[in-house]
Formats: structure tokens, sequence, C-alpha cells
């Protein structure tokens, strides 16, 4: 009997020291003069007041198999939004998905595709940030059934899913190919919406950009690797065409959810767009 | 009966196929409004893509088209025509009548500027196109159904 609460007790202790939020501490953050204009890029690219609202002020409900996640203020308002946040404190929530407080976020929040970007980019959009109106509005809590709702568990999830590196392998002469990848899978965070995710919410990197069930309800979210029933048939100028019009190789339009990514994307710079297409067209191409 | 049947033939070069269909149900003459004014697009696009030359008659018989298709288009939405031919109306059509009558005047109206504005080169050709193009988006936005 001894020896089976020696074993709980150790084993309490591993999983809290294993699911302790790991955060950066000052010394990490580069010298770097962050540069709103390049922020506001990175916000377009993200594409972040899709889900915090065009006033950032938050309070979108998201329902997952999960249950429901309220979307956080993220204006510069001292008591509702992120006014009150150190340089530090935004790139531990960006990159690392814990908070000023040192607990974990729920990857609702894509920190698992944020943790790609360069510190710069992200110091860049908090400059863009504090730009904004604060909005006094605090959005009502997340609601998620057992055993979800317990944070200290997303400490075992990110073991799992939160990977810095790169999922596709570009060859570092490909340029362009490596600054899509790096739209795509970063701040862009695509593949949040255009991969499956598995019984715990973590993307299946077998099914990279494969298309997934539509979570705002019926179809689906399409296949956007060079499939056949993907990007097959589509050349480079028509996925640059489209993310700058709006407009599909038959001159259909873009439709759902986004739309509002078209229009996002189409206030990049052309080359960005270029890009995404590069590293769209030169991705592993799955089912 | 030969001459008849030749009259109707030579009748067809006249008019432009959508205005024969009136046997068809709206569901259907607006199923292919639409159709029409996709193909459309396609030169036009691929001009604006650099995948194929300016062509300043191409690209006008395309705005000719949409200013045509953007006269009839508002009447072919009945009371009654709700549902069938796997129609891909909202329903906001019926119940935000106004809305959706704005945005078919305005279809007309960036559709005969651009008749008007007879663009001689791609930058022009993106000048009239660009409005158009919009609106496109702008109604199926508000009135389409999304599906896929």
């Amino acid at each position: 009997m001894r020896w089976l609460l020696t074993a709980l007790v150790l084993a309490g202790f591993i999983s809290w020291w294993l699911t302790e939020p790991g955060s950066l501490t000052a010394e990490a953050l580069p010298e770097h003069q962050p540069d709103a204009v390049n922020g506001e890029q990175v916000f377009n690219t993200g594409g972040c007041a899709s889900c915090h609202g065009a006033d950032l002020s938050g309070g979108l409900e998201m329902s997952s198999d999960f249950g429901t996640f309220v979307v956080p203020n993220i204006t510069p308002d001292v008591n509702a939004g992120i006014g009150g946040w150190s340089m530090l404190d935004f790139v531990n929530a960006m990159m690392l998905g814990v908070s000023p407080q040192g607990s974990h976020y729920y990857p609702a929040f894509p920190y698992t595709s944020y943790t790609r970007m360069r510190v710069q980019d992200v110091m860049d959009l908090k400059a863009f940030l504090d730009l904004a109106d604060p909005v006094e509005n605090t959005p009502g809590s997340h609601e998620l059934g057992f055993p979800w709702g317990i944070r200290r568990g997303i400490g075992l999830w990110k073991i799992r899913y939160l990977k810095q590196g790169p999922v596709v392998d570009v060859d570092p002469g490909k340029t362009l190919v490596a600054r899509g990848r790096y739209l795509v899978e970063g701040a862009g965070h695509c593949a949040e919406c255009h991969t499956p995710r598995d019984h715990f919410g973590g993307l299946d990197r077998a099914l990279w950009l494969a298309g997934a069930p539509n979570p705002d309800g019926e179809g689906r979210v399409p296949n956007i690797t060079p499939a056949e029933d993907g990007l097959g048939s589509w050349s480079e100028p028509d996925i640059a065409y489209y993310l700058e019009s709006g407009f599909l190789p038959d001159f259909d339009t873009v439709g759902g959810s986004m739309v509002e990514v078209q229009e996002n994307m189409a206030r990049l710079p052309a080359e960005d767009r270029k890009a995404i297409a590069a590293y769209l067209k030169s991705i592993p191409v799955r089912p | 009966m030969f001459r008849f049947v030749m009259i109707l033939v030579a009748l067809c070069f006249v008019f432009p196929a959508t205005q024969l269909v009136a046997g068809d149900s709206p569901q259907e003459q607006r199923h292919e409004l639409m159709e029409d004014s996709k193909n459309a697009a396609k030169p036009v696009g691929g001009m604006l893509k650099g995948e194929k030359p300016f062509d300043a008659e191409l690209a006008m018989a395309s705005f000719r088209t949409w200013a045509e298709i953007a006269g009839q288009f508002g009447d072919l939405f009945p009371e009654g025509t709700e549902t069938g031919y796997d129609t891909e109306a909202k329903q906001e059509i019926w119940t935000d009548r106004a809305g959706f009558e704005a945005e078919v005047k305005k279809f007309a109206k960036v559709a005969n500027a651009a008749v008007a504005a007879n663009p001689q080169s791609l930058d022009e050709l993106k000048m009239a196109a660009g409005p158009v193009f919009k609106s496109c988006k702008s109604c199926h936005e508000g009135y389409r159904v999304e599906k896929e």
C-alpha cells in the first residue's frame, strides 16, 4: 500500500513539474526598436481583428468540442485589455502561451503557430497594438467541461503540441518559399483551420493543410495542399490573385470566414501573397 | 417552316441567349445570369492576373454583359422563389429587400461606369473593373448562401 501512495505522490510531483508554465526572462528579448509600421503588417497577416473584433475589445464566443472560449480584449485599456503589459509579457503570451500571471492560455489562442514568429515581429506587433484606442469592455470567462477547465493540464498538452520549428522542410535557397512558410506556418496561422485536429485538439501534422471540418458548422475548410481536390489545378498567380481580390480561378467569389482572411491578405505587400502561393504549391500533397 | 426556323436561328444571334429563356423559372434564369457574369469575368481577370494580354474590346464585351445582366437581375427574385433549383439565394433577399436592391443598383452603376470608362490600358482596366469585382463580392457576402 505504501508503495502505491509513494508512486501517486511522485506522479503528482512529476506532473506538477511537467505542467509548470515556462516563460522567458527579460534577457531573452533581443535589442530591437519596435516598428509599428511593420507591426501593422504582422497584424494583417495574423488577422487579429477577425477574432478579437474590429475594435479589438473581444467578446466573440468560439464553441468547440471542449467548451466555449470567449475572446479577450487586446486594446491598451489597463484594466479590461492588455494596456498594463510589458513587452516581455506580450512575447510570452504570443510565443509560449503564458499569461503575465504565469498561467497557461488555452490554444484556442493560436500561439502554437505564433511560436514560429521572429521575436522582432512580435515586438513590432505590440508597438502597433499600443496605438489602438482603449476599450473598457471586459468579456466573460471561458466555459469548459471537465477536465479541460484545469489550466495546469495545458502544460502536458504543450509538451506534445507546442513546437517552435517549421513544419515543412524548405530548401534554404528558396527564399520566396521560405518567406511563404514563415507567413503561413507563423503569424498567418492558416493550419489552425485548414489542418484537422486529433482527439486532444492538437493539429495532425500528417495531414498538414489537407482541410478539416468547418468549426462554424456545415461543410469543410478546404484542402490547400497541391492535391487534386485542393490547389492542384491552381497556379501560383491564381493563389496570389485570390488572396488579393477574393476571386477563385473560375471567378466565383470567396465565402464564409475566409472573406475576412482574404481581405486582410489583400492588405499585405504583393510579394508576401506571392510567397504564400509559392509555399502552398511546394508543400507535400495530402488527400 | 424553314424560313421560320431560319428567323429563329437569326434571332438567336441577334439577342443574347439569356433573353430567350423566358420559359425557365426565375431560379434558373438568375442562375444562368450569374454563370454568364462569371464567364464575363474570366477574360478580364486573366488580363488583371497578367495571364492574358490586355485587350480593350474583349474587356468592353465583358463590361457590356455585366451592365445588361445588372439591368435584369433584380427582377428575378419574386416572392415564392426562395427555394428550388438548388438556389444559393439567401433568405435575406426577401427579408431585407431594400439592402438587396441597393446591391443590385450598385452593380448596375459600377458596370455602366465601366462601360463608360472604356479602358485603353491595363491600369485603366484595373480602375474600371475593380468596383465591379467589389460589388460581386459584397453582394455575395450578404445575399448568397455559402456552399462548401
